[in-house]
């Protein structure tokens, strides 16, 4: 009678009724009854520990292991297929149960000490399994550390002399992680999903090292440390940089002849990457409005997807004109924001100067003189940037339009150019790294000499047959200094869709006006200015403060994009 | 024969071990008496962030004491230390009247939970010393447990962590009553 009665040194654990109905989803799926593995009753099974999450997918993979133990292959058989479902769709909170020591023993519970002749059916796919993991989980998941005894268990076995059979690579391909662009929140929740597991199954080993673990999880978790913000920034980033990658490979493929061969698999596949992180873009510029650096990135890296891809439907209709006339300047400098420093930046800097080693690929004007502003940056380094209020909108229908190189502003280049190193050495900027550098150099020594002349209050910033640039610059005090930037339209067309960026070093804020407007009449003196303060600017500092601007303009349909650093004079 | 009698006295009588999950709002008191029961000394300590757990041994009885940081940014982690739970007490800081509905509020999301339906329920009415603190009736009263809970064995006693006053009889009561409690799910389950 009072045989009932027995308490056990485990803490006492009540049934739960939620393992209960997992119990029977899993015995329902792994049912004799059945012909072979049924996809939707296992798919069944993954939604319930997706959902329920908590204990559950530790309950399930207790329950499916000692189904894979059972004496009856067909129930082996069926359970290790319910068992690759679950890790195939529940991730993380499911690979953790599946790297647990006690589920490891227990699954190769049946395996004898030296590996049969012939393996059975089971042993086979457990081996198939194990292998699996191995391969993707243990290298490509984001939390592999964690997967330590899966790794060992495999040495175990390939030490005991079993040998893993070869996984299909398509099969390997549904582990790897996905290459996606992921919005802050999406990847919040992934986050919180993981974490909230670890925490768990820390707790529940409870040994010391484990304690100290949840502790330290916990304050990530309840936000006490700044990992998760700073993790999921990391991840944005790295996303980004692998689809601006994408995004070159694929201007590069599509240029790289004249009728490129559209059925082309790679081409198909970076046009589909590309095309779907489109939304996602919206989706965390939504999110992190207040990060100007990466809405800036991505608006502009938005625009340069926007045309890859319009050229790639150009091309496939077989509109091969059109689609030579829209020249994609490359990634790094489409986007100027990209080189506030950074791993990011420095990466593309590369990929951008590989780019330009190919012949194939013919830069646009303000391409190439922006590489050697790039140059300069890394003099300068770390610039922030601030627009004018009109710019870039997602629609992406920006200046890059149909940007034909301008022979004439690069002939004049030259001849600027000289002039530029008769008057003044130029101390402020590093000599050009190539020889066919353009407008960005004449500029640069334009403002070279500039310094030197006379101290009107004026100083030309630039000045090309379309469109002249100057600043006014004033010193409001000790560290602030007042810009005024005045364009005038020197030549006989009309200059419209101005825009005007200036950046500054990252140690001082800049604060700019909109524009007065963005159309000059021909001839026009002072059609549009601007006017701005730059904080932090204080007198007598040791360098000379310099600037990097960038103004785009269309003339009779054309655009121009000129840019180039100026260098302030003492103020 | 007389062997298995005694195993059986053993295992009814003897060591046993259980979890007692230990919540409240911020600045309840959990981490002093935590510390009280297992140091008998009065700990001062900044507020939790994370948790802290001890195993304090009474009458034969192995408690392992979770006690959980109760701040705001730390209560929805709570539901990470429920499962296998035995036993939860709820401190309540019977002078903090203010945050007594912010109390009443998160102790019955607590133990709306599935996995907490059937863990007993101890409420430490704490600071018991201060003036003006609520009587341990009044805050039982407040909380209401008559109307809301049918199923579910709960007690208020009041305390005080300074002098360990009612720290006792609370873990006596929870022994108590989580002993019958087994004994019967135990033979329901047989």
């Amino acid at each position: 009678m009072s045989q009932g009665i027995y308490l056990t040194d485990q803490p006492v654990r009540r049934a739960q009724p939620s393992g209960n109905q997992l119990i029977r989803k899993i015995q329902r799926a792994c049912r004799l009854t059945l012909a072979e593995p049924d996809l939707g009753l296992n798919l069944d099974v993954a939604d319930y520990v997706n959902a329920k999450q908590g204990a559950a997918p530790r309950d399930a993979v207790i329950a499916i292991v000692k189904l894979i133990n059972s004496r009856d292959t067909h129930t082996a058989v069926f359970a290790l297929a319910l068992l690759d479902v679950l890790v195939k769709n529940c991730g993380y909170p499911l690979h953790l149960q599946i790297s647990r020591k006690e589920f490891l023993n227990e699954l190769v519970k049946r395996f004898p000490e030296r590996p049969p002749l012939r393996f059975t059916k089971v042993q086979r796919l457990v081996l198939t399994a194990i292998e699996e993991w191995y391969q993707t989980i243990c290298k490509h998941a984001a939390y592999k550390e964690d997967m330590g005894y899966i790794r060992d268990m495999h040495r175990l076995l390939k030490y005991k002399g079993y040998i893993f059979p070869k996984i299909k690579e398509e099969d390997m391909a549904v582990l790897r992680p996905g290459d996606h662009l992921k919005t802050p929140s999406e990847i919040q929740k992934e986050q919180e999903i993981a974490q909230a597991a670890k925490l768990e199954e820390l707790i529940r080993r409870g040994r010391p090292e484990d304690l100290k673990e949840a502790n330290k999880l916990m304050k990530v978790m309840a936000g006490f440390k700044e990992d998760n913000v700073i993790k999921s920034k990391q991840l944005i980033n790295d996303e980004l940089s692998k689809l601006k990658r994408k995004a070159d490979l694929f201007k590069d493929m599509l240029s790289a002849s004249e009728s490129p061969n559209m059925e082309n698999e790679t081409l198909v596949e970076l046009y589909s990457a590309l095309k779907v992180s489109q939304p996602k873009f919206q989706k965390i510029i939504e999110e992190e409005h207040d990060d100007d650096d990466l809405v800036q990135d991505i608006l502009q890296f938005n625009d340069t997807v926007n045309q890859v891809v319009q050229k790639y439907n150009l091309l496939k209709n077989g509109s091969v004109e059109e689609a030579s006339q829209i020249t994609v300047p490359s990634i790094s400098t489409s986007s100027p924001a990209v080189t506030q420093g950074g791993a990011l930046a420095n990466e593309l800097n590369l990929i951008d100067f590989g780019d330009d080693d190919e012949p194939s690929t013919s830069p646009p004007h303000g391409g190439e003189s922006s590489t050697t502003v790039d140059d300069l940056l890394g003099d300068l380094n770390n610039l922030s940037f601030s627009q004018p209020s009109q710019n870039f909108g997602l629609g992406g229908s920006i200046s890059l339009g149909a940007a034909q190189p301008t022979s004439q502003v690069a002939s004049s280049a030259g001849l600027d150019l000289l002039s530029g190193f008769s008057e003044t050495p130029s101390a402020t900027s590093p000599p050009p790294p190539r020889q066919e550098t353009s407008a960005a150099n004449l500029s640069l020594f334009d403002d070279a000499s500039n310094i030197s002349g006379p101290a009107s209050t004026r100083t030309e910033v630039f000045s090309s047959e379309h469109l002249k640039i100057e600043f006014e610059i004033t010193r409001d005090n000790e560290s602030s200094i007042r810009l005024a930037s005045f364009f005038s339209n020197n030549g006989l067309a009309p200059i419209s869709e101005l825009t005007f960026m200036v950046a500054v070093p990252k140690s001082m804020a800049l604060k700019l006006d909109p524009q007065s407007g963005n159309y000059i009449r021909a001839g026009e003196k002072d059609g549009v200015t601007q006017f701005g303060n730059i904080e932090n600017a204080f007198f007598n500092a040791n360098k000379p403060l310099k600037v990097k601007w960038k103004a785009t303009f269309c003339v009779q349909g054309s655009t121009f994009e000129e840019t180039a650093v100026f260098t302030f004079p003492q103020v | 024969m007389g062997n298995s009698i005694s195993k059986v006295m053993v295992k009814m009588f003897g060591y046993r071990e259980m979890k007692i999950l230990m919540l409240g709002l911020d600045n309840a008191g959990k981490t002093t008496i935590l510390y009280k029961l297992k140091l008998n000394k009065i700990k001062t300590s900044a507020p939790t962030v994370g948790f802290n757990v001890e195993t304090v041994s009474f009458r034969n009885v192995k408690f392992n004491m979770w006690d959980v940081g109760g701040q705001d940014r730390l209560r929805p982690l709570w539901r990470h230390y429920f499962p296998a739970t035995t036993a939860l007490i709820f401190v309540v800081d019977s002078h903090d009247i203010k945050r007594l509905n912010e109390a009443k509020e998160e102790l019955y999301s607590i133990i709306s939970d599935k996995e907490m339906e059937d863990v007993v329920l101890l409420v430490l009415a704490n600071k018991q010393d201060l003036k003006d603190a609520m009587s341990p009736h009044e805050i039982s009263e407040y909380l209401d447990f008559k109307q809301h809970l049918k199923n579910q064995l709960w007690c208020v006693i009041g305390s005080n962590a300074l002098t360990g006053q009612g720290l006792v009889e609370g873990l006596s009561w929870i022994t108590n009553n989580t002993k019958s409690n087994n004994k019967k799910k135990t033979s329901d389950a047989t």
